[in-house]
């Protein structure tokens, strides 16, 4: 049971720290955006193909880092021209489109099948010790990426922002510009969704299409709109709830003897399910963003 | 040529119907619903369910028009009118909860096999050697009739009147005695009724299954948008020329370009297409290409 | 007295609308100058053309000597020029004093927030002390903690003057401070403006209430349908010929209704 919980850990270390980029992205930069599993998904296959070219693992990393930069500036380059519905479908259009080519580019990305046989970390570990010390090195990066948002948000950066996001007009006149503003803050939005994609690779020791279909995006909106957009910490109730639910549904199958296809069913519409009843009742979340309080 | 021509006009019958009742209610809900597509999805599986049950494939058919134009009402009240209250981002990320949803429900009812219509099997028709199947002839003509009596209710009742009335200035509207929340159903449940019997035509012509609606979001979307959303005919017009686009994409021989003797654009990538010229319209105009779209306040 | 602001023969057109005409103004460095006129006339316009919210037809803007109208709005508000608004619309989910604080847009790099060393941390801390000693100033101390769009009408005219002095500007635009504040305030107002005016600030304001222009501004300029039809000192106003004509030909609105606390 306890590995069970150890993996358990592990993969709401790693769905938290992509949501938290949502968090970033749409909460505070006001950028809704339907396609956020792309970033992580980049990170995921960029970290497979160089692993697989034999690439060191912070070498990967870094790829998978460049690769969701990239994607991060035209996304929000593409936001200049277009309205913000317009935009949220257009990134929808988008993660599906990579999909897309992650399932038919097999030279690159090993088609349908992925790329598996990913040596994963910490192999010469004995097994509890190899889980726990990944669950250390997710729950790190997590704890990192969390004390360095709460920087950025209680920054000058950080307040701009929020000015932005309600009030664009006034952000001009204080002399901001929202185009540098949104661009900024959509990469720094996509980086820790990267590098849990990346790290995802290495602990499955595969990446394949799946990573990024539509239902993950949704997943993560779950997580973050179940916690309260804006808010960090809602953010990680929100990754244990989500991904708790998201684990037992395999376990319908084992119990129940219900087809993969029921049990795929029932893990969708509880996280739709989910999102449903937190937008009608409970719009901010269980935890909302407070006030900031300055001393 | 005539094949081209066909071609055409089966994969515009098979968007039409949806993007123009999606940017219908565009105009009158004020936020891209993304559950439409699923409308059709569902419309396809119920009017199988009904030819399942014994019934005739029309009467299943008009059933589950009538049943989807239900849902779409109790969806609308129940959910998205509320959720509008927070905004349309909220609104539009509550219409992919439903939308994960209905595929859930469909999923573990249904399974993902792509499943058929029980249809006579009749000789296709031949057309100067061009082969058309009765299917494919009956979505092009329902297609076009439809348009024609939604164009009918839209440009010469009351109904139309008064829901072009609330599209283009709200308060005046209101002001003057229309029932913004009767007109509101009522172009609801037509446009669910148009979802569901494009979706049942398309599984007519290709097959039901779970991603019948997720298949179709882009195109839609991307026809909706090119005619303006608001502007149903803009939407024809624009799911025509989505239909074109990709046709003449997957048709054409790149070889010559390429220096290769056959080279087709492939076919996953069609989706791509229209995407791309959605993308490429806005940036140039961006409120469609017949700049009539309803303005959100 | 140097030329500040320059306006040369603007234009604006609003679809089949002109809204102003030839319009030339010049407003030197240190001067309050008022902006009058009837509704319609093309006040706001004119400070959206400055602050580059609205493009020009025709015509240039010169601030500092250097033309403005091409550039993008915060790159205009970079240059030392803030606005306030008629009706000022207030972030919902920031505290009066946090968003004081956001009024000066130097010094926000991303790499600097997250390193968060020495330099960026005294940044802050000034920052924190020169937005409590400016709310402190608009007797705004009280609501600091408060949500910025909780507060009443007029609070949150003076909490747009205390985001524009956030950073110290050359030129500041008032559209219509008095309007909604409290009549007892009305001469705090006069005196603050005033006293922002002795720190080198050159006022431009867009006034109804006559009492606030004779008191404060040395010199009117009358826009009506988009043109400008007086430049001259407030007690002149009343004889000339055009300002009456333009006035009197439509209901003269002389102060606007209290707005309820």
């Amino acid at each position: 049971m306890s590995s069970f919980l150890i993996h358990l850990l592990t993969l709401v270390c790693l769905y938290a720290m992509m949501a938290l980029g949502l968090n970033l992205q749409a909460g505070y930069a006001g950028m809704v955006n339907f396609g956020f599993i792309a970033f992580a998904g980049l990170g995921a296959y960029a970290a497979g193909i160089a692993s697989q070219l034999g690439w060191p693992l912070p070498a990967a990393l870094l790829l998978a880092l460049a690769a969701a930069a990239v994607l991060a500036v035209a996304t929000a380059r593409l936001g200049r021209q277009l309205s913000s519905d317009y935009w949220g479908i257009a990134t929808l259009a988008i993660a599906e489109i990579l999909r897309t080519v992650a399932l038919n580019e097999s030279w690159l990305t090993g088609g349908a099948q992925g790329i598996g046989g990913i040596r994963p970390l910490f192999a010469d570990l004995p097994s509890p010790w190899r889980d726990l010390a990944f669950l250390a090195l997710a729950a790190l990066c997590l704890a990192l990426v969390y004390g360095g948002y709460a920087r950025i948000i209680h920054s000058r950066f950080g307040r701009a922002l929020k000015v932005m996001r309600e009030e664009t007009s006034l952000a001009v006149c204080f002399g901001y510009d929202p185009v540098s503003l949104k661009m900024r803050a959509s990469v720094a939005a996509a980086l820790p969704a990267a590098l849990a994609g990346g790290l995802l690779t290495y602990y499955i020791s595969y990446v394949g299409p799946d990573v990024m279909v539509p239902s993950e995006t949704f997943a993560l909106w779950t997580i973050v709109m179940v916690g309260g957009l804006g808010s960090n910490l809602g953010v990680l109730l929100g990754g244990l709830l989500v991904q708790s639910v998201y684990s037992f549904a395999p376990f319908l199958k084992d119990w129940l003897g219900v087809s993969s296809d029921l049990a795929g069913a029932v893990r969708l519409g509880l996280v739709g399910l989910m999102l449903l009843a937190c937008l009608l009742w409970r719009p901010r979340g269980l935890l909302p963003e407070r006030l900031e309080a300055l001393s | 040529m005539l094949q081209f021509l066909l071609d055409v006009l089966i994969r515009t019958s098979d968007l039409l119907l949806v993007s123009v009742g999606l940017s219908t209610l565009y105009s009158l809900i004020r936020f891209p619903n993304v559950a439409h597509v699923q409308y059709a999805m569902l419309g396809a599986f119920l009017s199988l369910a009904g030819q399942r049950a014994g019934l005739p494939l029309g009467l299943a058919a008009a059933l589950s028009c009538v049943l989807v134009g239900c849902l779409a009402v109790l969806l609308n009240i129940f959910v998205f009118m509320r959720l509008l209250r927070s905004g349309s981002a909220v609104a539009m990320i509550g219409s992919l909860a439903v939308s994960l949803i209905a595929v859930a429900l469909v999923l573990s009812t249904a399974g993902s096999r792509p499943l058929q219509y029980t249809q006579d099997i009749s000789a296709p028709l031949t057309l100067d050697g061009v082969a058309v199947s009765s299917a494919q002839a009956g979505s092009i003509a329902c297609g076009a009739l439809t348009l024609l009596i939604f164009s009918v209710l839209l440009y010469r009742t009351n109904l139309g009147r008064s829901m072009r009335a609330l599209a283009s200035n709200r308060a005046l509207a209101l002001a003057s005695g229309i029932d913004a929340n009767r007109v509101t159903n009522l172009i609801t449940f037509a446009s669910g009724v148009l979802a569901a019997l494009g979706g049942t035509m398309l599984g007519l012509t290709e097959s039901v299954h779970v991603n019948l609606g997720n298949n179709l979001l882009i195109p839609v979307f991307s026809a909706a948008i090119l005619g303006g959303l608001g502007n149903p005919l803009g939407a024809a017009a624009g799911a025509l020329l989505i239909a074109l686009a990709e046709t003449l994409v997957i048709n054409v021989d790149f070889g010559s370009l390429v220096g290769r003797s056959m080279q087709f654009f492939p076919v996953a990538y069609v989706s791509a297409v229209s995407f791309l010229i959605l993308l490429v319209t806005l940036m140039v105009r961006p409120y469609g290409i017949f700049d009539r779209e309803v303005r959100r306040v | 007295m140097t030329s500040l602001l320059e306006l040369d023969g603007i234009a604006i057109r609003y679809g089949g609308n002109t809204v102003l005409s030839g319009l030339t103004l010049s407003i030197d460095s240190g001067e309050i100058v008022g902006l009058l006129g009837p509704n319609g006339s093309g006040k706001s316009t004119v400070l959206n053309a400055v602050t580059g919210f609205t493009p020009l037809a025709s015509g240039s803007i010169r601030f500092d000597g250097r033309r403005i109208d091409p550039l993008a709005p915060h790159r205009i508000a970079q240059r030392g020029i803030r606005r306030t608004f008629q009706l000022p619309s207030m972030p919902t989910r920031m505290s009066v004093l946090e968003l004081t604080m956001a009024a000066s847009s130097e010094h926000h790099q991303l790499c600097a927030a997250l390193l968060r060393g020495r330099a960026t941390r005294r940044i802050e801390h000034a920052t924190h002390a020169r937005a409590s000693a400016l709310l402190e100033q608009l007797k705004l101390t009280a609501v600091a903690h408060l949500p910025a769009a909780s507060i009443s009408g007029g609070q949150k005219k003076l909490l747009s003057i205390a985001c524009a002095m956030m950073t110290e500007p050359k030129l500041l635009l008032l559209d219509e401070p008095t309007a909604g504040v409290h009549p007892n305030l009305r001469g705090e107002l006069i005196d603050e403006l005033r006293r922002i005016h002795g720190l080198g600030v050159t006022l431009v304001v867009i006034e109804h209430d006559m009492h606030f222009i004779r008191e404060l501004c040395e010199r009117c300029v009358v826009l009506d349908r988009g043109a400008a039809i007086a430049n001259c000192k407030p007690a002149e106003l009343d004889k000339n010929r055009r300002v009456l004509d333009a006035y009197l030909g439509r209901a003269h609105r002389t102060a606007r209704p209290l707005e309820a606390p």
